[in-house]
């Protein structure tokens, strides 16, 4: 949205010596965010009205000719290759030394006296899309250059005084004005001014319509849920045309293509009140009938842009006695809209429900200048002012045209009147600094709000075009003095509050923990990914695709599916980063979502409904020169050392995995917490890969849940321990794990059994294997003696060679 | 005798200064400070001398002694502080390389603020990423058809589920649970659905805050954030707010804060304009607190919410915000 503070003079004297810059300050403190503060006169710079005195022909182009113009003062030689030059026609000339857009693209570039083919040129004269004003002086082609001859200028002027092209733009962000449907035209941005500089604001005046009832114009509103006004009427005699250059100004200068008289005094309203309008060609208009209602899905609408629209449920339309003439609030049709050969026309200023126009518009992916502004909600009393001002505006115009119809009213409109008691208090509080009594009153007064006050309390009336959705409550009034007297005169203070007890987050904790001891002491690089699934790796890995939550409206497929799963992202990853490393590890802790399993958030707060399971899971993926066996048991050993410091009872299950060549099942009781295992290398899609991946998965959510906080210290030894190794042999099949536990089933006094060697080979039968282990005892009560040990020995080694036929090697 | 004292003590001094190997050493030792050396001569001779002398000589001869004795000592240390350094490898070569991961930077400064807001009593709070309408938008004064849900590109799930547009989902769940006075924060990632490029992705993280109390103003809130940001950057900052509307505050406001690269004369990092828009805040809409079941006439509040993943790309510079997620251990070990 453009400010035009030429436009806004109409109604208000700005304060003297207030640069535009300030302005665009001033706006942002208080009321919207002002994206840039353009100077018009800046950029015309070096450009003045010049009279072309004498045209020759280049000597040495064809389609060049050498012209002396004069600029007032001086003459100058300009080298020109415009199609359109005459002799002693007025033309902008831009002097050596500003700066001009060449060809109408690109970067602005300096002028510099220079010769072209041989003969001398200083300066240029330019087409209107050099100097940034093809919209104000529409050209044919880009040969031709800008004929001021009509308007009567003076040689040597310059050209933004000779064109008063002296306005100051101000570009708000339209995010900022989302929530006030009353700043988007220049009213109600001068509404703004005049309440921050404290200066009048001129009513906003119409002339009174005078009518014929030649034409009896019918208005039908069948949608009276979304149309909540319609007013109409028709004009008799005009005649199109290209509105005159002070029109074409204002339009421009607000960023608008003027196109012809009519539909730019439309427009003009449009940014002036922020009320859309719509001219139809009352040639087309069946029956002098216009009806408002709700389309059929699925029918074919062609707007005024020639695109054929397949309209969607509940689209509001305007029509006449047998067809569809316009999308309401959104675009007119191609089969009414104003041409040059229009004398008739039947203007619309209506109001539409803003969700229906905004739901419509979203529908068609059609946003306009009218949508964008009805679907803030409009007061429907601007309608009214605003088809008055259009009258005015075309009569003007076209002195043949008269108002041929009664103006229609057919009014709907749902908005009260809101009236709002805010105690003085509530202002002070929030604001946290005291506001006197009549300052808040002056803001609110200046901001057109009617206010009372009486017993501490302001009573106040929201004026209508504040009261469609913007104002509803005392917090709304806190905003509105707090923002004009300024924020800068809050006090920073911090709050007193009491002190409460502490909050221990013990799986936030936990977090911290495990990804500092990750990091620091096992050499993990915490890595962070998307939540979009790696649909690849979910191939390779065996996952189903359609167990994932899928994403409705992604804007690229790559973000379709989400993470069941941190691995298929993880090993994609790990797969990237084989390019610059050989050996690494990463891991990452995040959510995945499980859309079959309902987890513990309620979807809304009547608690019948849960949103799916998205618990946090703690996965690694180490990339390792090691060869399996070496891999896997490093990661058995971290995961041991990750449950030992948690204190959390654990046991391995084996588990197949289909894209793992060894998997275990982490287990508490029946619970699984999670799993890890060694990756099957053929998923990889290079073969010449020469590591191994190892993977581990933890829920960490569950996990949690088993972390000890009962950690008691343990008295130290009393008595010395002794340490014996024994190697025995066995058959290949007996495993170490079930070996061990048999060990410690027969004494408590075996405090340990550590496993240091395994040979196969020389000197050991096929089949078999050698296991060497240390072994400690110690008891709790006296000192162990020789005869104690070799007892125990004895007993061990018995009892192996019974389970397991072990020799002694 | 107190001549020969000094004149033993001078050229034992002399001596000392060219011992350069411990076989010299011992042979000094045994030379003045042994049974037989020549101190320990000396100081036989003491008994000899006339009374009146006696303590006069037997003083200075035992300072001597002390004296030689330390001397020795220190020599003797020299020596094997030589005798250390001589060794057969270079220690000016590399160190070995002791694996070690790294931290990923977002974690880094999430827990850098977390502990900056837990000094100000704000506990962390964590909660769903799929979420559903209802707290997205609608417990923050954001029913259908509201224009401000078209700044935020949902990803729309199946089920009228999404995912949440921004760490405000938490507000009233946390209102629900946890219920007044309140003070928390909710840091974690969001989504937009948007194309990405160097400044925009569409996976980042916010850190939602979010305190009520009886009296809570907006000069709390700009309190709060000052000393916050004052902590994060390690030096005072200046901050002001100015109008911003988000459906679930009232007022809204912008958080600029000064250029903390030109101080605000201006510069091209602000623009020339001498702010930097930091965070949307506001005072907690009451009808946010009517859907976490608090009375809006007995309690006020503000909530804001952090760009996190700006503030990382501030803080260390990064100018590709998509290297955040890329999982290249290129960038990650560098931190």
């Amino acid at each position: 949205m453009y400010l035009s503070l030429n436009w806004v003079k109409n109604w208000l004297k700005l304060p003297k010596d207030l640069d535009s810059k300030t302005i665009g300050l001033d706006l942002t403190m208080a009321t919207v965010e002002v994206e840039e503060v353009i100077d018009q006169a800046q950029s015309l710079l070096g450009v003045v009205v010049g009279r072309v005195e004498e045209i020759t022909k280049h000597p040495d182009a064809d389609r060049l000719q050498v012209c002396q113009v004069n600029l007032g003062d001086i003459k100058e030689q300009i080298v020109c290759g415009g199609t359109n030059l005459t002799k002693g026609m007025l033309v902008a000339v831009a002097k050596v030394g500003s700066k001009v857009k060449w060809h109408g693209e690109g970067e602005l570039v300096e002028l510099q006296k220079t010769k072209i083919r041989g003969v001398e040129s200083s300066g240029m004269i330019v087409a209107s899309s050099e100097i940034g004003l093809e919209k104000l002086f529409p050209a044919d082609s880009e040969k031709e250059i800008m004929d001021l001859s009509d308007l009567k200028l003076k040689v040597g002027q310059p050209l933004a005084q000779a064109l008063r092209l002296d306005d100051v733009i101000i570009d708000i962000d339209n995010k900022s004005i989302n929530h006030r449907p009353d700043l988007w035209g220049q009213y109600g941005l001068a509404r703004e001014l005049a309440a921050i500089y404290k200066v009048k604001l001129d009513q906003y005046k119409v002339s009174d319509l005078k009518t014929k009832n030649e034409l009896k114009l019918k208005v039908e509103v069948l949608d009276k849920e979304n149309c909540f006004r319609y007013l109409g009427l028709a004009i008799k005699n005009i005649k199109v045309a290209q509105s005159p250059l002070e029109l074409r100004k204002k339009l421009e200068a607000v960023g608008i293509r003027p196109i012809n008289n009519i539909v730019d005094v439309t427009n003009y309203v449009m940014y002036e009140l922020g009320q859309p309008m719509h001219a139809f060609d009352a040639r087309q208009i069946d029956g002098a009938k216009i009806v408002v209602k709700k389309a059929k899905k699925g029918e074919v609408f062609v707007t005024l842009d020639g695109e054929k629209r397949k309209l969607p449920e509940d689209a509001l339309m305007i029509c006449d006695s047998k067809k569809y003439v316009a999308l309401a609030g959104i675009m007119g049709g191609q089969n009414s809209e104003i041409s040059d050969e229009t004398v008739d026309i039947i203007l619309e200023s209506a109001n539409f429900r803003a969700g229906n126009i905004r739901r419509t518009s979203m529908a068609l992916g059609l946003r306009t200048e009218s949508s964008a502004r009805f679907e803030k909600s409009l007061d429907p009393v601007l309608a009214e002012s605003a088809i008055k001002k259009a009258v005015e505006m075309i009569l003007n115009l076209c002195p043949e045209a008269y108002v041929a119809s009664d103006l229609v009213d057919i009014n709907n409109n749902p908005f009260k009147k809101i009236y709002l008691e805010v105690p003085e208090e509530l202002i002070n509080r929030r604001f946290g600094v005291v506001i006197p009594t009549k300052e808040i009153k002056d803001i609110l007064k200046r901001l057109q709000f009617e206010v009372a006050y009486k017993s501490k309390k302001f009573s106040i009336t929201v004026p209508s075009f504040r009261a469609t959705k913007d104002i509803s409550i005392p917090e709304d009034i806190v905003e509105e003095v707090a923002r004009v007297y300024g924020y800068d005169n809050i006090e920073a203070k911090l709050p007193t509050v009491n002190v409460r007890e502490p909050i221990m987050n013990v799986a936030h904790r936990s977090e911290r923990d495990i990804i500092y001891w990750l990091a620091w002491a096992q050499a993990y690089n915490q890595v962070y990914t998307y939540p979009f699934t790696d649909q690849r790796w979910v191939k390779n890995l065996g996952f189903d695709l359609s167990q994932h939550v899928k994403v409705k409206n992604s804007i690229s497929p790559e973000l379709s599916y989400l993470n069941v799963s941190l691995l298929p992202n993880l090993l994609s990853k790990a797969e990237d980063n084989l390019r610059w490393y050989e050996e690494f590890r990463i891991f990452e802790l995040e959510r995945v979502f499980d859309k079959n399993q309902k987890g513990s958030y309620q979807v809304d707060n009547l608690g019948k409904k849960f949103l799916p399971k998205q618990d946090k899971y703690l996965a690694g993926v180490e990339v390792s020169k090691k060869n399996s066996e070496e891999l896997f048991l490093s990661l058995k050993g971290l995961l041991e050392a990750m449950m030992e410091h948690w204190q959390i009872d654990w046991e391995l299950e084996k588990k197949d995995l289909p894209y793992a060549s060894v998997s275990f099942a982490i287990k508490n009781q029946d619970i699984e917490l999670g799993h890890f295992g060694l990756l099957d290398m053929n998923l990889f899609d290079s073969r010449d890969i020469k590591v191994n991946v190892a993977f581990w998965q933890i829920n960490f959510a569950s996990l949690v849940k088993y972390i000890s906080h009962n950690r008691r210290y343990q008295a130290l030894a009393k008595f010395p321990s002794i340490k014996r190794d024994m190697a025995i042999i066995v058959a290949n099949s007996v495993s170490w794990g079930e070996l061990e536990s048999e060990v410690y089933k027969i004494s408590p006094l075996i405090r340990s059994i550590e496993l240091f060697d395994v040979y196969q080979g020389a000197n050991i039968a096929h089949g078999k294997k050698s296991l060497a282990y240390h072994l400690e005892f110690r008891s709790d009560d006296r000192t162990l003696m020789t005869e104690d040990i070799d007892q125990l020995l004895k007993e061990i080694l018995a009892n192996l060679k019974k389970k397991f036929a072990a020799d002694l090697r | 005798m107190e001549k020969k004292l000094q004149q033993l003590k001078e050229q034992a001094l002399k001596e000392i200064k060219n011992i350069k190997d411990s076989g010299a050493l011992e042979d000094f030792k045994k030379q003045y400070l042994g049974r037989k050396g020549e101190l320990t001569q000396l100081l036989k001779e003491v008994k000899n001398l006339a009374v009146e002398e006696k303590p006069k000589i037997g003083k200075l001869a035992n300072e001597v002694k002390e004296e030689l004795a330390d001397i020795f000592s220190k020599a003797e240390a020299t020596l094997k502080g030589v005798k250390n350094s001589t060794h057969d490898f270079d220690p000016s070569m590399p160190g070995q390389s002791r694996p070690i991961g790294s931290i990923h930077p977002l974690t880094t400064i999430k827990y850098e603020i977390e502990d900056i807001f837990a000094q100000m009593g704000f506990a962390v709070y964590d909660g769903p990423q799929l979420e559903s309408d209802f707290y997205n938008f609608t417990t923050l004064n954001t029913p259908a058809d509201h224009p401000a849900r078209d700044t935020q590109d949902t990803f729309w799930l199946e089920g009228g589920l999404l995912l949440r547009s921004q760490t405000s989902n938490l507000q009233v769940r946390m209102l629900e649970r946890h219920g007044v006075p309140f003070r928390g924060i909710f840091p974690g990632r969001v989504f937009r659905n948007e194309s990405t490029d160097v400044s925009h992705d569409h996976t980042f993280y916010q850190l939602e805050g979010l305190m009520v109390d009886k009296d809570i103003n907006i000069g709390n809130l700009i309190s709060v954030m000052k000393s916050m940001l004052s902590a994060v950057f390690k030096r005072e900052v200046d901050v002001r707010l100015r109008p911003g509307f988000f459906p679930f505050v009232e007022p809204g406001f912008e958080m600029d804060i000064k250029c903390l690269i030109c101080g605000g004369k201006g510069c091209p990092v602000c623009k020339q304009s001498g702010w930097l828009e930091l965070m949307p805040c506001g005072m907690v809409h009451p009808e946010v607190l009517k859907f976490g079941n608090i009375d809006p006439n007995e309690y006020s509040g503000f909530a804001f919410g952090l760009g996190l993943t700006r503030l990382v790309m501030m803080k260390y510079r990064i100018d590709d915000i998509r290297l955040l997620e890329s999982g290249d251990l290129r960038f990650l070990k560098q931190f």
